[in-house]
Protein backbone atom coordinates (compact mmCIF):
# COMPACT_ATOMS: atom_id res chain seq x y z
CA UNK A 1 0.00 0.00 0.00
CA UNK A 2 1.44 3.33 -1.01
CA UNK A 3 1.07 6.60 0.77
CA UNK A 4 1.88 10.15 -0.09
CA UNK A 5 4.68 10.21 2.50
CA UNK A 6 6.50 7.03 1.52
CA UNK A 7 8.17 6.58 -1.88
CA UNK A 8 7.00 3.80 -4.12
CA UNK A 9 8.89 0.55 -3.73
CA UNK A 10 10.86 -0.91 -6.61
CA UNK A 11 8.12 -3.50 -7.04
CA UNK A 12 5.50 -0.77 -7.30
CA UNK A 13 7.51 1.32 -9.75
CA UNK A 14 8.23 -1.61 -12.02
CA UNK A 15 4.68 -2.93 -11.83
CA UNK A 16 3.28 0.51 -12.58
CA UNK A 17 5.54 0.85 -15.60
CA UNK A 18 4.68 -2.52 -17.08
CA UNK A 19 1.01 -2.16 -16.21
CA UNK A 20 0.69 -5.24 -14.03
CA UNK A 21 -0.83 -3.53 -10.99
CA UNK A 22 -4.37 -4.16 -9.85
CA UNK A 23 -6.74 -1.19 -10.40
CA UNK A 24 -6.71 -0.43 -6.69
CA UNK A 25 -2.94 -0.50 -6.45
CA UNK A 26 -2.65 1.60 -9.55
CA UNK A 27 -5.03 4.27 -8.21
CA UNK A 28 -3.02 4.49 -5.02
CA UNK A 29 0.27 4.71 -6.94
CA UNK A 30 -1.12 7.42 -9.21
CA UNK A 31 -2.06 9.46 -6.18
CA UNK A 32 1.51 9.24 -4.92
CA UNK A 33 3.03 9.99 -8.30
CA UNK A 34 0.93 13.12 -8.60
CA UNK A 35 2.58 14.44 -5.44
CA UNK A 36 6.12 13.00 -5.70
CA UNK A 37 8.39 14.32 -8.43
CA UNK A 38 11.15 11.82 -7.67
CA UNK A 39 8.98 8.75 -8.08
CA UNK A 40 7.16 10.26 -11.06
CA UNK A 41 10.42 10.92 -12.92
CA UNK A 42 11.65 7.41 -12.25
CA UNK A 43 8.42 5.76 -13.33
CA UNK A 44 8.37 7.95 -16.44
CA UNK A 45 11.81 6.68 -17.41
CA UNK A 46 10.75 3.10 -16.85
CA UNK A 47 7.61 3.67 -18.88
CA UNK A 48 9.68 5.16 -21.69
CA UNK A 49 11.82 2.03 -21.67
CA UNK A 50 8.71 -0.15 -21.87
CA UNK A 51 7.48 1.84 -24.86
CA UNK A 52 10.85 1.58 -26.53
CA UNK A 53 10.86 -2.17 -26.04
CA UNK A 54 7.43 -2.51 -27.62
CA UNK A 55 8.37 -0.38 -30.61
CA UNK A 56 11.74 -1.91 -31.35
CA UNK A 57 11.56 -4.13 -34.43
CA UNK A 58 12.94 -7.65 -34.27
CA UNK A 59 16.64 -7.91 -35.17
CA UNK A 60 17.45 -9.06 -38.68
CA UNK A 61 20.40 -11.24 -39.64
CA UNK A 62 23.21 -9.65 -41.62
CA UNK A 63 23.41 -12.75 -43.81
CA UNK A 64 20.31 -14.34 -45.30
CA UNK A 65 18.88 -17.20 -43.28
CA UNK A 66 18.26 -19.09 -46.51
CA UNK A 67 21.94 -20.01 -46.37
CA UNK A 68 21.25 -22.15 -43.32
CA UNK A 69 18.75 -24.39 -45.04
CA UNK A 70 21.22 -26.75 -46.79
CA UNK A 71 22.84 -27.54 -43.47
CA UNK A 72 19.50 -28.04 -41.76
CA UNK A 73 18.37 -30.31 -44.58
CA UNK A 74 21.58 -32.30 -44.37
CA UNK A 75 21.07 -32.78 -40.65
CA UNK A 76 17.49 -33.83 -41.24
CA UNK A 77 18.54 -36.38 -43.82
CA UNK A 78 21.21 -37.65 -41.47
CA UNK A 79 18.67 -38.04 -38.71
CA UNK A 80 16.63 -40.21 -41.06
CA UNK A 81 19.67 -42.40 -41.58
CA UNK A 82 20.61 -42.87 -37.97
CA UNK A 83 17.05 -43.55 -36.91
CA UNK A 84 16.98 -46.76 -38.95
CA UNK A 85 16.94 -49.91 -36.81
CA UNK A 86 20.42 -51.42 -36.77
CA UNK A 87 19.57 -54.78 -38.31
CA UNK A 88 16.89 -53.73 -40.82
CA UNK A 89 15.97 -57.41 -41.40
CA UNK A 90 13.14 -56.69 -43.82
CA UNK A 91 15.53 -55.06 -46.22
CA UNK A 92 18.14 -57.76 -45.94
CA UNK A 93 15.68 -60.50 -46.84
CA UNK A 94 14.97 -58.99 -50.24
CA UNK A 95 16.69 -60.56 -53.22
CA UNK A 96 19.82 -58.79 -54.43
CA UNK A 97 18.24 -58.01 -57.76
CA UNK A 98 15.21 -56.19 -56.48
CA UNK A 99 15.97 -55.18 -52.93
CA UNK A 100 16.61 -51.54 -53.58
CA UNK A 101 14.06 -50.92 -56.27
CA UNK A 102 10.84 -52.21 -54.82
CA UNK A 103 9.65 -49.22 -52.92
CA UNK A 104 12.24 -46.57 -53.48
CA UNK A 105 10.47 -43.31 -53.96
CA UNK A 106 13.18 -40.77 -53.41
CA UNK A 107 16.14 -39.69 -51.44
CA UNK A 108 14.96 -40.94 -48.08
CA UNK A 109 14.41 -44.49 -49.22
CA UNK A 110 17.67 -44.59 -51.09
CA UNK A 111 19.57 -43.27 -48.13
CA UNK A 112 17.87 -45.56 -45.65
CA UNK A 113 18.28 -48.71 -47.67
CA UNK A 114 21.83 -47.79 -48.53
CA UNK A 115 22.64 -47.44 -44.88
CA UNK A 116 20.88 -50.67 -44.01
CA UNK A 117 22.91 -52.63 -46.52
CA UNK A 118 26.11 -50.93 -45.49
CA UNK A 119 25.82 -52.03 -41.89
CA UNK A 120 28.17 -54.85 -41.14
CA UNK A 121 29.74 -54.80 -44.57
CA UNK A 122 33.33 -53.97 -45.41
CA UNK A 123 33.69 -50.27 -46.02
CA UNK A 124 34.82 -48.55 -49.17
CA UNK A 125 38.23 -47.17 -50.09
CA UNK A 126 39.63 -44.68 -47.65
CA UNK A 127 36.58 -45.16 -45.55
CA UNK A 128 37.37 -43.29 -42.39
CA UNK A 129 33.93 -43.42 -40.82
CA UNK A 130 32.35 -46.81 -40.50
CA UNK A 131 28.58 -47.01 -40.93
CA UNK A 132 27.98 -47.81 -37.31
CA UNK A 133 30.00 -44.86 -36.16
CA UNK A 134 28.57 -42.24 -38.44
CA UNK A 135 26.82 -40.13 -35.84
CA UNK A 136 29.73 -39.94 -33.43
CA UNK A 137 32.84 -40.00 -35.53
CA UNK A 138 35.77 -38.11 -34.13
CA UNK A 139 37.49 -35.16 -35.70
CA UNK A 140 40.63 -36.98 -36.97
CA UNK A 141 38.53 -39.33 -39.08
CA UNK A 142 36.52 -36.45 -40.44
CA UNK A 143 39.60 -35.08 -42.08
CA UNK A 144 40.10 -38.47 -43.68
CA UNK A 145 36.49 -38.46 -44.79
CA UNK A 146 37.09 -35.39 -46.90
CA UNK A 147 40.34 -36.81 -48.19
CA UNK A 148 38.59 -40.01 -49.18
CA UNK A 149 36.08 -38.26 -51.43
CA UNK A 150 38.38 -38.52 -54.40
CA UNK A 151 38.81 -42.26 -53.83
CA UNK A 152 35.06 -42.75 -53.70
CA UNK A 153 34.57 -40.85 -56.91
CA UNK A 154 37.19 -42.96 -58.63
CA UNK A 155 35.60 -46.19 -57.49
CA UNK A 156 32.17 -44.97 -58.53
CA UNK A 157 33.48 -44.18 -62.00
CA UNK A 158 35.00 -47.66 -62.34
CA UNK A 159 31.76 -49.29 -61.23
CA UNK A 160 29.73 -47.15 -63.61
CA UNK A 161 32.00 -48.16 -66.48
CA UNK A 162 31.53 -51.82 -65.61
CA UNK A 163 27.80 -51.37 -65.29
CA UNK A 164 27.61 -49.68 -68.65
CA UNK A 165 29.02 -52.81 -70.22
CA UNK A 166 26.29 -54.87 -68.57
CA UNK A 167 23.45 -52.46 -69.07
CA UNK A 168 21.90 -54.61 -71.75
CA UNK A 169 21.48 -57.36 -69.19
CA UNK A 170 19.36 -55.19 -66.95
CA UNK A 171 15.59 -55.21 -67.20
CA UNK A 172 14.29 -51.87 -68.48
CA UNK A 173 12.52 -51.03 -65.24
CA UNK A 174 15.68 -51.88 -63.32
CA UNK A 175 17.78 -49.62 -65.50
CA UNK A 176 15.28 -46.83 -65.16
CA UNK A 177 15.17 -47.17 -61.40
CA UNK A 178 18.94 -47.26 -61.25
CA UNK A 179 19.22 -44.07 -63.27
CA UNK A 180 16.69 -42.36 -61.05
CA UNK A 181 18.30 -43.36 -57.80
CA UNK A 182 21.78 -42.52 -58.96
CA UNK A 183 20.46 -39.10 -59.90
CA UNK A 184 18.96 -38.66 -56.45
CA UNK A 185 22.21 -39.62 -54.74
CA UNK A 186 24.24 -37.42 -57.08
CA UNK A 187 22.00 -34.44 -56.33
CA UNK A 188 22.42 -35.09 -52.62
CA UNK A 189 26.20 -35.31 -53.01
CA UNK A 190 26.29 -32.10 -55.03
CA UNK A 191 24.24 -30.25 -52.42
CA UNK A 192 26.38 -31.57 -49.62
CA UNK A 193 29.59 -30.61 -51.39
CA UNK A 194 28.26 -27.10 -51.72
CA UNK A 195 27.26 -27.04 -48.09
CA UNK A 196 30.68 -28.33 -47.00
CA UNK A 197 32.34 -25.67 -49.13
CA UNK A 198 30.31 -23.03 -47.32
CA UNK A 199 30.79 -24.55 -43.90
CA UNK A 200 33.98 -26.62 -44.04
CA UNK A 201 34.21 -27.04 -40.28
CA UNK A 202 30.81 -28.62 -39.89
CA UNK A 203 31.43 -32.27 -38.91
CA UNK A 204 27.83 -33.32 -39.47
CA UNK A 205 27.95 -32.18 -43.07
CA UNK A 206 31.21 -33.96 -43.73
CA UNK A 207 29.94 -37.17 -42.19
CA UNK A 208 26.83 -37.04 -44.31
CA UNK A 209 28.87 -36.39 -47.44
CA UNK A 210 31.01 -39.43 -46.71
CA UNK A 211 27.87 -41.49 -46.09
CA UNK A 212 26.39 -40.38 -49.40
CA UNK A 213 29.52 -41.36 -51.25
CA UNK A 214 29.45 -44.79 -49.65
CA UNK A 215 25.80 -45.21 -50.56
CA UNK A 216 26.48 -44.46 -54.19
CA UNK A 217 29.35 -46.92 -54.35
CA UNK A 218 27.32 -49.57 -52.59
CA UNK A 219 24.36 -49.12 -54.92
CA UNK A 220 26.63 -49.56 -57.90
CA UNK A 221 28.24 -52.64 -56.39
CA UNK A 222 24.86 -54.17 -55.72
CA UNK A 223 23.61 -53.63 -59.23
CA UNK A 224 26.86 -54.88 -60.71
CA UNK A 225 26.66 -58.06 -58.69
CA UNK A 226 22.99 -58.55 -59.46
CA UNK A 227 23.50 -58.13 -63.19
CA UNK B 1 3.33 -6.26 -20.09
CA UNK B 2 0.85 -7.39 -22.63
CA UNK B 3 2.21 -6.11 -25.92
CA UNK B 4 3.50 -9.39 -27.27
CA UNK B 5 2.59 -12.83 -26.25
CA UNK B 6 4.97 -15.69 -26.96
CA UNK B 7 6.20 -14.40 -30.25
CA UNK B 8 8.19 -11.39 -31.19
CA UNK B 9 6.87 -10.78 -34.67
CA UNK B 10 3.54 -10.46 -36.37
CA UNK B 11 4.57 -13.17 -38.80
CA UNK B 12 4.04 -15.76 -36.12
CA UNK B 13 0.51 -14.66 -35.46
CA UNK B 14 -0.66 -14.44 -39.05
CA UNK B 15 0.86 -17.28 -41.00
CA UNK B 16 -0.80 -20.19 -39.29
CA UNK B 17 -4.27 -21.38 -38.86
CA UNK B 18 -4.40 -21.69 -35.09
CA UNK B 19 -7.57 -23.73 -35.33
CA UNK B 20 -5.98 -26.68 -37.07
CA UNK B 21 -3.06 -28.04 -39.03
CA UNK B 22 -2.71 -26.74 -42.54
CA UNK B 23 -1.70 -28.82 -45.52
CA UNK B 24 1.95 -27.76 -45.55
CA UNK B 25 2.39 -28.77 -41.93
CA UNK B 26 0.65 -32.08 -42.54
CA UNK B 27 2.94 -32.83 -45.45
CA UNK B 28 5.97 -31.95 -43.37
CA UNK B 29 4.70 -34.23 -40.61
CA UNK B 30 4.57 -37.04 -43.16
CA UNK B 31 8.25 -36.49 -43.99
CA UNK B 32 8.01 -34.06 -46.89
CA UNK B 33 11.25 -32.11 -46.62
CA UNK B 34 10.17 -29.57 -49.24
CA UNK B 35 7.11 -28.75 -47.17
CA UNK B 36 9.30 -28.38 -44.12
CA UNK B 37 11.57 -26.07 -46.08
CA UNK B 38 8.55 -23.89 -46.75
CA UNK B 39 7.84 -23.77 -43.01
CA UNK B 40 11.47 -22.89 -42.39
CA UNK B 41 11.33 -19.98 -44.79
CA UNK B 42 8.17 -18.69 -43.13
CA UNK B 43 9.36 -18.91 -39.53
CA UNK B 44 13.16 -18.67 -39.63
CA UNK B 45 13.28 -14.90 -39.18
CA UNK B 46 11.13 -14.98 -36.04
CA UNK B 47 13.16 -17.80 -34.54
CA UNK B 48 16.37 -15.99 -35.41
CA UNK B 49 15.12 -12.85 -33.66
CA UNK B 50 14.32 -14.86 -30.55
CA UNK B 51 17.73 -16.53 -30.53
CA UNK B 52 19.56 -13.31 -31.29
CA UNK B 53 17.96 -11.46 -28.42
CA UNK B 54 18.45 -14.29 -25.97
CA UNK B 55 22.11 -14.84 -26.87
CA UNK B 56 23.19 -11.43 -28.11
CA UNK B 57 25.41 -13.13 -30.67
CA UNK B 58 24.69 -13.49 -34.37
CA UNK B 59 26.88 -16.53 -34.97
CA UNK B 60 25.46 -18.41 -32.02
CA UNK B 61 21.98 -17.41 -33.09
CA UNK B 62 22.49 -18.91 -36.55
CA UNK B 63 23.68 -22.14 -34.95
CA UNK B 64 20.65 -22.14 -32.72
CA UNK B 65 18.27 -21.54 -35.62
CA UNK B 66 19.62 -24.73 -37.15
CA UNK B 67 19.19 -26.61 -33.90
CA UNK B 68 15.64 -25.34 -33.47
CA UNK B 69 14.53 -26.46 -36.90
CA UNK B 70 16.26 -29.82 -36.68
CA UNK B 71 14.49 -30.33 -33.36
CA UNK B 72 11.24 -29.15 -34.91
CA UNK B 73 11.61 -31.72 -37.68
CA UNK B 74 12.22 -34.45 -35.13
CA UNK B 75 9.20 -33.49 -33.06
CA UNK B 76 6.83 -32.20 -35.69
CA UNK B 77 4.55 -35.19 -35.38
CA UNK B 78 3.82 -34.12 -31.81
CA UNK B 79 2.35 -30.83 -33.07
CA UNK B 80 -1.42 -31.19 -32.82
CA UNK B 81 -2.51 -27.76 -33.94
CA UNK B 82 -3.70 -26.70 -30.50
CA UNK B 83 -1.73 -23.49 -30.97
CA UNK B 84 -0.32 -21.94 -34.10
CA UNK B 85 2.80 -23.56 -35.49
CA UNK B 86 4.59 -20.28 -34.86
CA UNK B 87 3.77 -20.44 -31.17
CA UNK B 88 4.81 -24.08 -31.02
CA UNK B 89 8.08 -23.34 -32.79
CA UNK B 90 8.65 -20.37 -30.55
CA UNK B 91 8.33 -22.38 -27.37
CA UNK B 92 10.59 -25.04 -28.87
CA UNK B 93 13.09 -22.31 -29.69
CA UNK B 94 13.07 -21.00 -26.13
CA UNK B 95 13.76 -24.49 -24.84
CA UNK B 96 16.62 -25.03 -27.27
CA UNK B 97 18.22 -21.73 -26.29
CA UNK B 98 17.80 -22.44 -22.58
CA UNK B 99 19.36 -25.86 -23.04
CA UNK B 100 22.33 -24.18 -24.69
CA UNK B 101 22.61 -21.78 -21.79
CA UNK B 102 22.41 -24.58 -19.25
CA UNK B 103 25.12 -26.47 -21.06
CA UNK B 104 27.57 -23.72 -20.16
CA UNK B 105 28.33 -23.96 -16.49
CA UNK B 106 29.25 -20.35 -16.03
CA UNK B 107 26.05 -19.13 -17.61
CA UNK B 108 23.99 -21.69 -15.76
CA UNK B 109 25.35 -20.38 -12.50
CA UNK B 110 24.44 -16.89 -13.50
CA UNK B 111 20.97 -17.95 -14.43
CA UNK B 112 20.40 -19.54 -11.07
CA UNK B 113 22.27 -17.26 -8.75
CA UNK B 114 21.64 -13.93 -10.35
CA UNK B 115 24.34 -11.95 -12.02
CA UNK B 116 27.98 -11.21 -11.63
CA UNK B 117 28.94 -9.02 -8.77
CA UNK B 118 29.33 -5.88 -10.84
CA UNK B 119 26.03 -6.07 -12.67
CA UNK B 120 23.82 -3.22 -11.69
CA UNK B 121 26.59 -0.82 -10.90
CA UNK B 122 27.02 2.20 -13.09
CA UNK B 123 30.54 1.13 -14.00
CA UNK B 124 29.48 -2.23 -15.42
CA UNK B 125 26.80 -0.86 -17.67
CA UNK B 126 28.56 1.04 -20.41
CA UNK B 127 26.88 4.22 -21.49
CA UNK B 128 25.66 3.64 -25.02
CA UNK B 129 25.07 6.29 -27.59
CA UNK B 130 21.41 7.11 -27.84
CA UNK B 131 21.40 6.07 -31.49
CA UNK B 132 22.30 2.50 -30.57
CA UNK B 133 19.26 0.34 -30.35
CA UNK B 134 17.84 -1.90 -27.70
CA UNK B 135 19.43 -5.01 -29.16
CA UNK B 136 22.89 -3.47 -28.93
CA UNK B 137 22.24 -2.65 -25.29
CA UNK B 138 20.98 -6.16 -24.57
CA UNK B 139 24.39 -7.57 -25.47
CA UNK B 140 25.82 -5.86 -22.39
CA UNK B 141 23.48 -7.60 -19.98
CA UNK B 142 24.60 -10.78 -18.26
CA UNK B 143 23.06 -13.73 -19.99
CA UNK B 144 20.74 -14.66 -17.16
CA UNK B 145 19.28 -11.18 -16.86
CA UNK B 146 19.03 -10.91 -20.62
CA UNK B 147 17.19 -14.21 -20.80
CA UNK B 148 14.60 -13.17 -18.25
CA UNK B 149 14.21 -9.73 -19.79
CA UNK B 150 13.70 -11.11 -23.30
CA UNK B 151 11.28 -13.79 -22.17
CA UNK B 152 9.19 -11.37 -20.11
CA UNK B 153 9.35 -7.97 -21.73
CA UNK B 154 9.79 -8.99 -25.36
CA UNK B 155 8.27 -12.42 -25.67
CA UNK B 156 5.50 -11.96 -23.14
CA UNK B 157 6.01 -14.92 -20.82
CA UNK B 158 4.87 -14.55 -17.22
CA UNK B 159 7.25 -14.85 -14.28
CA UNK B 160 5.70 -18.20 -13.40
CA UNK B 161 6.25 -19.50 -16.94
CA UNK B 162 9.81 -18.22 -16.89
CA UNK B 163 10.39 -19.92 -13.56
CA UNK B 164 9.18 -23.21 -15.02
CA UNK B 165 11.29 -22.90 -18.14
CA UNK B 166 14.50 -21.77 -16.49
CA UNK B 167 14.32 -23.54 -13.14
CA UNK B 168 14.75 -20.34 -11.14
CA UNK B 169 12.24 -19.03 -8.62
CA UNK B 170 9.63 -16.60 -9.87
CA UNK B 171 10.89 -14.05 -7.36
CA UNK B 172 14.41 -14.40 -8.70
CA UNK B 173 13.14 -13.95 -12.22
CA UNK B 174 11.34 -10.80 -11.14
CA UNK B 175 14.46 -9.40 -9.49
CA UNK B 176 16.54 -10.21 -12.58
CA UNK B 177 14.02 -8.42 -14.74
CA UNK B 178 14.07 -5.29 -12.64
CA UNK B 179 17.83 -5.17 -12.62
CA UNK B 180 17.95 -5.73 -16.36
CA UNK B 181 15.53 -2.85 -16.94
CA UNK B 182 17.55 -0.57 -14.70
CA UNK B 183 20.75 -1.44 -16.53
CA UNK B 184 19.09 -0.84 -19.88
CA UNK B 185 17.77 2.51 -18.69
CA UNK B 186 21.27 3.59 -17.81
CA UNK B 187 22.61 2.44 -21.15
CA UNK B 188 19.86 3.82 -23.35
CA UNK B 189 19.06 6.98 -21.41
CA UNK B 190 22.22 7.86 -19.48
Amino acid sequence: MTSLETHLTEDERQSFADDTMSPEQRASAEAHLAACRSCADDVARLTTLMTRIRETPAPSPTVALDDLWPTIRARIEQSKVVSLPADAPAVRRLSPRVWWFGSIGGVAAAVLIGMAVMRGRPTGPGDAVGPGTTPNAGEPSLIAVVDSAHAYEQEARILLDKLELRRAMLRPETAEALAHDLHVVDVAIAELKEAVARDPNNPALRRLLATSYRQKVDLLKRVSNAS
Amino acid sequence: MSARVHGSTDVIATTDDAGGIDDVVRRAQRGDVEAFESLYRTHAAAIYALCRRMTGDEGESRDLVQDVFVRAWERLTSFRGQSSLGTWLHRLGVNVVLERIRSTKRDAARLIEGDDSTFGSHSSAPAIDASIDLDAALVHLPRGARTVFVLHDIEGYSHDEIALMTGIAAGTARAQLWRARRALMRMLDP
